[in-house]
């Protein structure tokens, strides 16, 4: 019955096609890699690694559903993904216990505000122009680190809350050897993770792809003709705007979960949370969702590794202080990367990537 | 649709609501408290002013938002903390004269150094992403970074006290109302700048020249303008006015340290919201209403002090979408 029409050719060709591409393949083998880093490699530097990449990623691409999908500039998407994190450590850590059902409640409340909070600040921000919403953003999100400082009844202030996990996600949990490997509490919290992550970017792949997601990327192409065809602009933004937020504020639950630990500065820093999902997002390529994986990769391997370079530096030069000034600030060589890749490569690693591959076609 | 509602009585609301609220705290503390509080909201609001206009108006003619604009700030204060230090026996001398000439060998130090800084800025970095708003956001932010870092290596990562030259100390005693002197010396500052941007601006042939760019940019190019060595005029002035402000704020606040600007940026981008982008009295008045504000709300309710802008903000943006005084385009 099928391949009756040229069209229908076509798309069975595809179809086939498909699982020989190389995006397939390397996809494949990405998510191989994850799977079976805990095996592999099972020092707790590596999985800790891992998971972050994983988390970062998906942080990066829901980032990327704000600014390459709709090209909005968020400065307030750490402060949600901060609010996730707050959310299941106040309900787990601070007024309940360590539950399945609470994590779940954390969340879910965590997700009820940050769609209200997302929507409110849509409402306020779309009506002018698109530079506002940096401006308004950026104040909301210093607001949001004052208030966890300043609360510190409520939100423990600097010193943060510590999160410890129930069951069989808890550090102390073992079940026992499985084909010559320890399964600890660890390595079930990291599958659990590893499958949300991939739950989560499945989701923006679907996002992004669907009628909604093609109407996003018209607006953002030229906001004029998208209303010249019809489409009420405003709910459009409106509703991406809250679909990458709720995706962030899941995503810092999450952390949550990892870290056991939540405080302003490691989960609501513009500077430090922040900087980094800019700094992956324009490194991996903006309006790309997969360049969030290359980009967390890049920066969270590098911010791993580089006190090892500083070292090797020091017993390389050892007389050269200036030359350490500069190592010991790595957030300068981080800054000038950042405006030498806007300048030098404003699509990012996948951008470019996609473009070599386009020619080459 | 409630633009179109508000647009008859918008400026009464705004004027009287204005007035009404800031008599307001009145009710809740001395009238000498209400005094000091008020002149020292004064000082932070001309203070906020410097940062603010510069802001304002390199958006207004180069359509740039300059988020670098805090760290030239925090550039200026140190530069300014480093020329004190330099002459630290005309600090701490007591004559009104040698005080008087430090101040202001430091305001053209700090001035000289972050207008270059600015035009190195604007000629290297800014120029090449004119018309996006998203790159140059992202670029004056990895400028920020890379500058804030720059301050922690030439002068240390640790908060430093400010020395305040001696005439500038103490207060006055006036009718029991306790005025710092200093507040005054920023108070009258800020107007003396307000005044003097706004004859080159209203007066000087440079300065139609600069507000028919905001007007129309295309138009003043076709007048035979080289509107590029213009921007980077406008952009070394408004770091200069970042950086005068970074000095003035560093003596009011007794301290420098490397991220001081990223606060008083967000104030600046509040303030040029409540204002309206663009405009030199927007700037004015929205910095007096922030400072004004502030310090009333931080003596009233002090763990509110940092929302009230906040919302005072939010509800300008509901009832005056563009700002206060909304300009061209």
């Amino acid at each position: 019955m099928a391949g009756e029409t040229p069209v229908q050719i076509f798309h069975l060709e595809e179809r086939k096609s498909r699982f020989r591409s190389a995006g397939f393949l390397i996809n494949t083998g990405v998510l191989l890699l994850f799977l079976s880093v805990p095996l592999l490699f099972p020092s707790f530097k590596t999985v800790d690694l891992a998971v972050k990449i994983m988390i970062f990623g998906v942080l990066v691409a829901s980032f990327d559903i704000l600014l390459g999908y709709t090209g909005i500039l968020s400065f307030g998407h750490g402060m949600f993904f901060g609010l996730g994190a707050y959310c299941v450590a106040l309900v787990m850590g601070k007024y309940g216990d360590p539950s399945y059902l609470n994590f779940i409640f954390g969340m879910v409340v965590a997700t009820i505000i940050a769609s209200a909070l997302a929507m409110f600040i849509s409402f306020l921000s779309l009506r002018v122009k698109a530079i506002f919403f940096a401006m308004i953003t950026l104040a909301i999100a210093e607001l949001a680190i004052v208030l966890a400082t300043k609360l510190s009844g409520f939100t423990g202030g600097e010193d943060g809350i510590s999160v410890s996990m129930p069951g069989i996600f808890a550090i102390s949990f073992s079940m026992g050897d499985f084909m010559g490997f320890e399964v600890t509490g660890r390595i079930v919290t990291y599958y659990f993770l590893f499958l949300s992550c991939l739950g989560l970017f499945v989701l923006m792949l679907r996002f992004t792809h669907s009628p909604l997601g093609h109407v996003l990327q018209a607006i953002r192409d030229n906001v004029q003709r998208a209303e010249a065809l019809g489409y009420k602009t405003f709910i459009f933004q409106c509703i991406s705007i809250t679909f990458g937020c709720v995706v962030a504020t899941v995503t810092g639950g999450l952390y949550a979960v990892w870290v056991g630990y939540v405080n302003p500065e490691s989960c609501l820093g513009v500077t430090t949370i922040m900087m980094d999902v800019l700094l992956m997002v324009i490194i991996g390529g903006m309006g790309t969702l997969y360049g969030g994986f290359v980009g967390a990769a890049f920066v969270l391997i590098a911010q791993t590794f580089l006190p090892d370079l500083q070292d090797a530096a020091n017993s390389l030069f050892p007389h050269v202080p200036f030359l350490h000034n500069i190592l010991e600030r790595w957030l300068l060589i981080f800054g000038i990367l950042f405006i030498l890749v806007v300048i030098f490569f404003p699509k990012g690693v996948m951008g470019s990537v996609r473009e070599f591959i386009g020619r080459r076609k | 649709m409630s633009e179109t509602t508000f647009r008859g009585w918008g400026r009464g609301i705004a004027v009287f609501g204005t007035v009404a609220i800031f008599l307001f705290p009145l009710m809740g503390m001395p009238a000498k408290t209400y005094l000091t509080l008020t002149i020292a909201g004064l000082a932070m609001g001309m203070l906020l002013f410097l940062v603010a206009s510069g802001v304002s108006i390199i958006f207004g003619l180069m359509d740039v938002l300059n988020f670098a604009h805090g760290a030239l700030f925090a550039w200026g204060a140190y530069v300014g903390f480093s020329t004190f230090k330099v002459l630290m026996n005309w600090v701490e001398a007591d004559s009104v004269f040698q005080n008087f000439a430090v101040f202001f060998i430091a305001i053209i130090a700090a001035i000289v150094v972050v207008g270059l800084i600015g035009i190195l800025l604007e000629t290297i970095i800014v120029r090449r992403v004119y018309g996006s708003h998203l790159f140059q956001i992202l670029i004056t932010f990895g400028a920020t970074i890379v500058l804030v870092e720059l301050i922690r290596v030439f002068w240390g990562p640790n908060d430093e006290v400010m020395t305040v030259p001696l005439t500038f100390r103490g207060n006055w005693d006036v009718m029991d109302v306790i005025v710092d002197r200093y507040r005054i010396i920023c108070i009258v500052i800020g107007l003396t700048l307000y005044g003097i941007i706004q004859l080159i601006l209203k007066k000087t042939k440079l300065g139609t020249i600069v507000r028919a760019g905001v007007e129309n940019r295309e138009m003043v190019q076709a007048m035979g303008h080289n509107i590029f060595l213009l921007f980077t005029g406008v952009f070394a002035a408004g770091a200069g006015l970042a950086a005068l402000g970074g000095l003035a704020m560093a003596i009011f606040s007794l301290q420098v340290y490397p991220d001081m600007g990223s606060t008083y940026l967000l104030f600046a981008f509040i303030v040029v919201i409540i204002g309206g982008l663009g405009s030199v009295t927007g700037s004015l008045v929205g910095a007096l209403i922030v400072g004004l504000s502030y310090n009333y709300v931080a003596y009233l309710v002090p763990w509110a002090a940092a929302g009230a802008n906040i919302i005072i903000m939010i509800i300008i943006l509901l009832v005056r979408p563009r700002g206060l005084f909304p300009v061209g385009k």
